[in-house]
Formats: C-alpha cells, structure tokens, sequence
C-alpha cells in the first residue's frame, strides 16, 4: 500500500488533498457526495468576527477556464461557527483548519485567540490575508510584506496551533510577502488566493458583477500559482501548500514537484463534488505505476533547466 | 451517497422557437426529482447550465428539461445529438411545497411553463386542481399549449402581440379570474424577474400564498460556492435581511419573504 501521507510542520495529514476555503462551506454539502474522513482535510469559508451577508448582486461570472467571484466574505460570524458549524466539522473524521478574515489587526486577534485556544477541536487556523472582495482587511493587509509580518506578528504569541498564512498573488514579489509570513512566525504559506479580474457585459457595457471586480480563479491560475509556488520553495523554509487550478490528481504531482507539501481544492469541487475523492485515488494509483513508496517523496523533486 | 451523474440524452423534442426539450436517461433523478427542483447540466464552457426538471418518468428511468437558447452555454446543449452524454447534478433545491394546497394558480412566463408543468402534474395525480395562466411573446413562441390544457380545470393564455389568448402580460390575464377560482388558491409563479415581483403583489392584494421561483446565476448549484445568493426577510433585530442560497434553500420561496 502507498504511503499518502504528508506532513506540515507539526501536522501530519492522511493525504495531501485538503478542501480550500471558500469552495467547500463547512463541509455540510460534499459529506453528501463523498466520505470526508478519505480526505486530507477541510478549511472552513473565511471567517469573521460578526456575521457578514456579503457583496450584493450578482457574485459569479464565467471566464475562459476560470471563473470570478465576489462573494465577498459570507459568512456566520465566529459565534455561530463555533455553535452550529465547527461541532459538525469535527464529526467529518477529517483534519480541521479554520480560514480566519478580519477587517483589521485588532479582529484577527480576537479570532485566533478565540480559535486558537487549547482545547479548540482546530488543528490549524489560516489567516486570510488574501481576500480581494472586501475593502478592509485581507488584501489590503496581504498587499506588502510589513502588512502580512506586522498582522502574523501580532497573531503568532496568541496560539500555540500551526498558523498558515495565506497570501495573495496581486502582489509584485511573492517570495517577499511569503518571507514576511516565515520571519514573523507562520508556520506555512498557503499559494495563492485568487487573482483580481473583471468581467464585462457587452450589452449592458457594465461589468457582470455588481462589485465590479472579483476573484480568479480554476485551471486558468494554475500557470500562476506554479510558479509562485516554486519561486517561494527556492527561498523560504517553511512548508508550502499549493492552491490553484487543480483539477486532477497530475496537478498535485505537478504543485508538489514544484514544492508543495501539501495541496488545496477549490473550484474543481464546484464542478465535481467528488472531485477530491477522484484526485486521491488517482494519486494511489500514479504512486503505485510509479513505485513510490511516499507520495511525499516528489516535494520539490522538480528539476530546473 | 448523492452522485454526479453521467447521463444520456435520449430524444430532442422541438417545442417552439429557440425552445426544446430534452429527455436524458436517469433513474435516480427520475424517481427522486420534485416539482421545482432543478438540475445542473455539463456543457462546452467552465460552468455548469441550471434547468428547471420539466417532466419525469420513473418508470422508464427518464426526465427532461425544456431549454431556451439564450447564449453560448444553452446554444452547446442545443446542438447535442440524441446519445451525447452530460454530466449532471441533481435533483438540486428546494421545489415546491404542496402542504395544505387546496387549489393552484400557476402562472407562468418564458421557460418558467417547464417547472410549472411538472408542478401541474404532480397536483392532477394529487387530485389537486389547478389553474394556468401563462404568457407568451406570440402565438408563434407558444408551447405547451394543450398539455396545460389537459392537466388545468381552467387555462388562460396571454401574448404581448395578441395572436393568442388576451392582449398583453399574464397580468392581464388574471383579471379574467373569477372570485371563485380564487378561493382557497395558493399561486406558483415561474417567470422573468419583473413578473413574478407584480404577480406577488397581486397574489398579496388578494390575499393568496404565493410560491416564486428564483433564477439567479450559479456556479456548483448544490450550496458550497455562495455566489447565487437571494435577499430574503429577516427576523434578526439589526438586519433587514438575509442572503439566502437559490441553489438550496430555493429556487422556489415563500413570495412574502422575498425582497425584491
Ligand atoms: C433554478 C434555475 C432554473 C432554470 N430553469 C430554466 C429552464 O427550465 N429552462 C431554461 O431555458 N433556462 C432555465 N434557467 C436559465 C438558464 O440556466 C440560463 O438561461 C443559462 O444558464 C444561460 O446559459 P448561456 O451560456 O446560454 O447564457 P449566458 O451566455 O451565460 O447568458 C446569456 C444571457 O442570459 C442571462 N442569464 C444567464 N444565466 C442567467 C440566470 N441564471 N439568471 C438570469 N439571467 C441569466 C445573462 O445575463 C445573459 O444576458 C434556469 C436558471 C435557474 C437558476
Ligand atoms: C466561490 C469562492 C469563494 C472563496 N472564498 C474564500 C474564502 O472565504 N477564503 C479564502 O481564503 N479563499 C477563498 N477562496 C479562494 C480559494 O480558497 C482558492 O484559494 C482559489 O479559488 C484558488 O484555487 P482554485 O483555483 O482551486 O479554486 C474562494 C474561492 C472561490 C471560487
Ligand atoms: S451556486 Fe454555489 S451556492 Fe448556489
């Protein structure tokens, strides 16, 4: 049998397929379609202090390969999670990471001491610094590498739980913000959010979504997020989890040659709901035509010319 | 387990202009699906296409939609060949509720007639009677005419240029009801935007529980993405209202929760 199994930092995981944030609610509604105890992990829909109804209007727009979205942070609010969401969460037999958004320095704060206490049943908090649907918080922190060392430094003596940081793409340097995130005490990085995109309306000669702008993201990413994955794997220590664009289980060898320890699935679940299980066990089988004894093994195994 | 479904289309049926229906081999969609439901359906672009389920035939395993060409999504499923197969999600939300139904007005506009058609036929096996209102650009779009018929006590058509049934919108058509066909009846409206906000309010003038069907743009239709999100009422002190998925807790809502 092969050895699926990854670690990052001080958390090992079953396999290295994790649900991204955002593309997998709280769980709820793929526990119907696939058994979530097969996956690596689950990472809950970015978080709030209080409850947020989101951007108004129309949210989705279709792309080549890709899509947009502004749904700008919908979400219960921590109280709400911790009640109704987190308990179910935990019942899922799956690792459990909590995406973790806040308008400012002081919300961040309040949730990761409140997430990241001891006996919270979390195994990891993301802090998103990432979002770009919002106006205050997430990307405008992520956007440069004092925004994201001062927030994760500000956060880091608040839990002792692994922190992943999150980072956003629309950015000049990634290896700078990821850097920032490995100096002030992140545990991991996680490549990438989505990119800032618009889509236009030809008729209307408006834009197709109400806020104008929203995030990119599918297979049209991927090259993207590769090589932002890679470009970070070359100059900080700290694991990587690779996001973006996966849709089949060669992306996953594809993000972890280039230095992924672990990966994350987002819109290949709004297509295919058990996109996550097929990807697992077609990484079972390409480990086994290759006869790797670890799938860890291939963690930055990609050979520069 | 729920499933995605690979399924077959088994026949084409052309309806009327631009509209048509099509019949895809399914079991479990077959015998689970209810009025109002709706499934997803793979094409040639990123996303699945939404579709109201139109009929169902649990016993030879079938159901279909009725779909209207409207741009490249619908135009690709439009051009597949009877043996293509798609990809498929469903039955998806949330259809309509039949509890303490007496009698239905179901007024439909555009595609809604295929959702409500459905609808007609689960109230004729519940031995539930029902009304139809529906309206159509003209004579020459018109569909569906005389199973509505078949399935209605009393069908009142309208067209904007006049060659079928009133002059004018669905609005005009019913003014033609008689008090008594109002009595005790709950309204099903399936249409465009516009329509169904005025049909609610003439439901509300009258005093009749109104069902609406929203359609709102969707990417995984079964409730993890929340871009489909509709303003619902709420009872929340400092909030006005909610944002409620139309992919699962909809399409079809209460109209007096709505928020236009
Ligand atoms: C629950 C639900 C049930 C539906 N049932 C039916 C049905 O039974 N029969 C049918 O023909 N169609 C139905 N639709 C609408 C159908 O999903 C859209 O027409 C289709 O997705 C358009 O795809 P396209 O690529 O052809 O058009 P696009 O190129 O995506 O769009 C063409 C035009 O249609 C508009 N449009 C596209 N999707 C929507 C939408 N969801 N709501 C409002 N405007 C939209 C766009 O703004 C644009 O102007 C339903 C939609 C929903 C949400
Ligand atoms: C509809 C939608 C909602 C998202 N919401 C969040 C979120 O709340 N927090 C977050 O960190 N990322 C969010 N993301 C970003 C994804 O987690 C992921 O980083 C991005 O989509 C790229 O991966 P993908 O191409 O596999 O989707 C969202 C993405 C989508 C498509
Ligand atoms: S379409 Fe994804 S939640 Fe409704």
């Amino acid at each position: 049998m092969v050895d699926l199994s990854v670690r990052v930092g001080s958390v090992d995981f079953a396999n290295p397929v994790i649900l991204a944030s955002g593309a997998c609610g709280f769980g709820r509604e793929l526990s119907e379609y696939v058994d979530m105890s097969t996956i690596g992990g689950i990472c809950s829909k970015g978080l709030t202090l209080l409850p947020r109804e989101g951007n108004p209007g129309c949210r989705v727009a279709e792309t080549a390969s890709g899509m947009l979205n502004s749904v700008g942070l919908q979400n219960p609010g921590l109280e709400a999670f911790l009640q109704n969401e987190l308990p179910f969460m935990t019942g899922l037999g799956t690792r459990i990471i909590v995406n973790v958004a806040g308008h400012s320095t002081n919300d961040y704060q309040k949730m990761v001491e409140r997430l990241g206490a001891p006996g919270t049943p979390v195994d990891v908090l993301e802090l998103n610094l990432s979002c770009p649907n919002v106006t205050e918080g997430c990307m405008t922190i992520g956007a440069t590498a004092d925004g994201v060392y001062n927030l994760v430094n500000a956060v880091r003596s608040l839990t002792d739980k692994p922190l992943w940081v999150k980072l956003t793409p629309n950015v000049t340097s990634i290896s700078e913000t990821a850097h920032a995130a490995q100096d002030a005490g992140g545990d991991a990085v996680v490549l990438i959010n989505t990119l800032l995109g618009l889509a236009i309306d030809v008729k209307t000669r408006r834009p197709v979504l109400q806020n104008n702008t929203g995030g990119l993201s599918g297979p049209a990413i991927k090259p993207v997020a590769l090589r932002m994955v890679q470009e970070c794997y070359r100059l900080i220590s700290i694991p990587i989890i690779g996001v973006g664009g996966i849709m089949n289980a060669a992306d996953v060898i594809e993000f972890m040659l280039a230095g992924a320890s672990a990966v994350e699935i987002g819109t290949a679940s709004l297509l295919h709901p058990a996109a996550c299980a097929k990807i697992i066990k077609d990484l079972t089988a390409y480990a086994e035509d290759n006869c790797l004894e670890a799938l860890s093994s291939l963690t930055g195994e990609l050979k520069l010319w | 387990m729920l499933k995605e479904y690979e399924a077959a289309l088994v026949e084409k049926k052309l309806l009327g202009i631009g509209n048509v229906l099509l019949t895809f081999a399914c079991e479990d969609i077959a015998k689970m699906a209810e009025p109002g439901q709706f499934v997803n359906v793979s094409c040639s672009l990123f996303l699945k296409r939404p579709f109201g389920i139109c009929t169902v035939d649990p016993i030879g395993n079938t159901f279909s939609i009725g779909v209207k060409e409207v741009g490249a999504g619908t135009k690709d499923i439009l051009t597949a060949s009877v043996g293509d197969v798609f990809s498929i999600l469903g039955p998806l939300g949330h259809g309509f509720s039949f509890d303490g139904v007496k009698k239905i007005i179901a007024v439909g506009g555009g595609t809604g007639i295929y959702p409500l058609y459905f609808a007609l036929d689960k109230a004729k096996r519940k031995g539930i009677p029902a009304i139809c209102v529906n309206g159509f650009r003209s004579w020459q779009d018109a569909f569906f005419l005389s199973e509505c018929e078949e399935l209605s006590e009393k069908t009142i058509f309208a067209s904007d240029a006049g060659d079928l049934g009133v002059k004018g919108t669905v609005m005009d058509a019913l003014k033609l009801l008689q008090p008594e066909d109002l009595t005790d009846a709950t309204v099903f409206v399936v249409g465009p935007e516009i329509m169904m906000k005025k049909v609610s309010a003439w439901a509300h003038v009258h005093q009749l529980s109104c069902q609406v069907s929203l359609e709102k743009r969707m990417a995984c239709g079964f409730g993890i993405c929340l871009v489909c999100v509709c303003k619902i009422k709420s009872d929340a002190d400092n909030m006005p209202f909610h944002h409620v998925r139309c992919c699962k807790e909809g399409p079809v809502f209460q109209a007096s929760e709505v928020i236009w």
